[in-house]
C-alpha cells in the first residue's frame, strides 16, 4: 500500500512532489524492485573562471532526436520507449535537430509538451549571446541517454560528453534533465 | 543527469543543472541546481511563455557566478498555473489509482522496456 510520504501532505500544498518516495511506491505496487538512485557524499566543484559575457556555454539534453517510423513522438504522446537512444548524440547549435521527450517520464496529465522551449532552451540561450549576457554557444549541444546504469553514465557517456565539451572549447555547461 | 554534471564539474567545467525533481537531483548532489517547481518536462520555463524563459534561464545564469560551493539550489520564480499547486496529486499518485490501472500500466512498462531494449 501506498506510505504516507508518497502522496502530497494535503497541509503542505507549496512543498515540491516527492519522487523519491513516490516512484519507490509505484514501481513497489507494480512489483518491481525500487530503483536506488546514486548519492554523492562529495559533490564537486569548480569557480567560474571568467565573467559569463565571455564563457562559452555547451548545452546538454536528455532529450531525443525525432526518429521516424518509431511511433507517435509528437505533443502529448504517450511514453515511448522506442524513441529512447543509448548513445551520446551531438548536434549542431545553428541548425538543431528537432529533439522531443516522448521516450521520457515527464508529467504527460498537466503537460503537453508542445513547446520545445521548456526542455531544449537554445533560442532563449541565443537570444542571452545575442544581448552579450553570455560569451557564445559550443558549436554543438550534446545528448546524453537517460539509461538507468550508473555504469553506462559515468563510464561511457559522461567521458564521450566532456571530451566533445572540450573540444568545443566548453567554459561552462548547462545540463536540462526532462 | 546529475551523474554527468558530477563528472563535467570534476573535469573543471563548471555546471548548472536546470531541473523540476528537486529531491532526486538533491538527493544525488550537484554543484548548482536551478530548480523550477513545475511539472517534469517543463525546467527551462513555462510553456509558450518567452518571459517566464529568459528568467528561469537568467537564474540558472546567475548561479554560474553566484555559487561559492557545491550543492547550492536556488528555486525559479516559475509557477504552474499561477501557484495552483493541485497538478503535485497525480504523479504516479498510487492513492488515485486501482489495481487494474496498476496492471494495465504494468503491462505498457514492460512493452515499452521491450521495444527500447530491441533498440539497444
Amino acid at each position: 500500500m501506498a506510505s504516507v510520504d508518497s502522496v502530497l501532505p494535503e497541509a503542505f500544498p507549496t512543498q515540491p512532489i516527492q519522487y523519491l518516495s513516490r516512484t519507490r511506491a509505484w514501481y513497489s505496487a507494480l512489483g518491481y524492485e525500487p530503483y536506488r538512485w546514486p548519492h554523492h557524499d562529495q559533490v564537486p566543484f569548480a569557480p567560474l573562471a571568467k565573467p559569463l559575457a565571455e564563457s562559452r556555454l555547451g548545452l546538454v539534453t536528455t532529450a531525443a532526436p525525432l526518429q521516424a517510423d518509431t511511433g507517435d513522438q509528437g505533443p502529448g504522446a504517450a511514453y515511448n520507449g522506442s524513441a529512447k537512444f543509448f548513445d551520446v548524440y551531438t548536434s549542431p547549435t545553428d541548425d538543431p535537430a528537432d529533439v522531443r521527450i516522448s521516450h521520457i517520464g515527464y508529467d504527460r496529465i498537466h503537460s503537453k509538451a508542445d513547446d520545445a522551449n521548456t526542455w531544449l532552451p537554445l533560442t532563449r540561450l541565443n537570444e542571452a549571446v545575442e544581448a552579450g549576457r553570455l560569451g557564445s554557444l559550443t558549436a554543438r549541444f550534446y545528448g546524453a541517454p537517460t539509461v538507468r546504469r550508473v555504469r553506462s553514465t559515468t563510464e561511457t557517456h559522461a567521458p564521450e560528453i566532456i571530451q566533445a565539451l572540450r573540444d568545443d572549447g566548453a567554459d561552462v555547461a548547462l545540463l536540462v534533465p526532462t | 543527469m546529475s551523474l554527468i554534471a558530477d563528472a563535467i564539474e570534476k573535469a573543471g567545467i563548471p555546471t548548472v543543472v536546470m531541473g523540476a525533481a528537486r529531491d532526486i537531483v538533491e538527493h544525488v548532489g550537484v554543484p548548482r541546481f536551478a530548480f523550477s517547481d513545475v511539472p517534469l518536462g517543463n525546467s527551462a520555463g513555462l510553456p509558450h511563455d518567452v518571459d517566464s524563459q529568459r528568467e528561469v534561464l537568467e537564474y540558472a545564469l546567475r548561479l554560474f557566478e553566484s555559487a561559492f560551493a557545491p550543492r547550492t539550489t536556488v528555486q525559479t520564480p516559475a509557477r504552474w498555473n499561477d501557484g495552483d499547486h493541485s497538478w503535485k496529486h497525480d504523479f504516479m499518485n498510487l492513492e488515485q489509482s486501482s489495481e487494474e490501472k496498476r496492471a494495465k500500466a504494468k503491462a505498457e512498462f514492460e512493452r515499452q522496456k521491450d521495444l527500447a531494449n530491441l533498440k539497444r
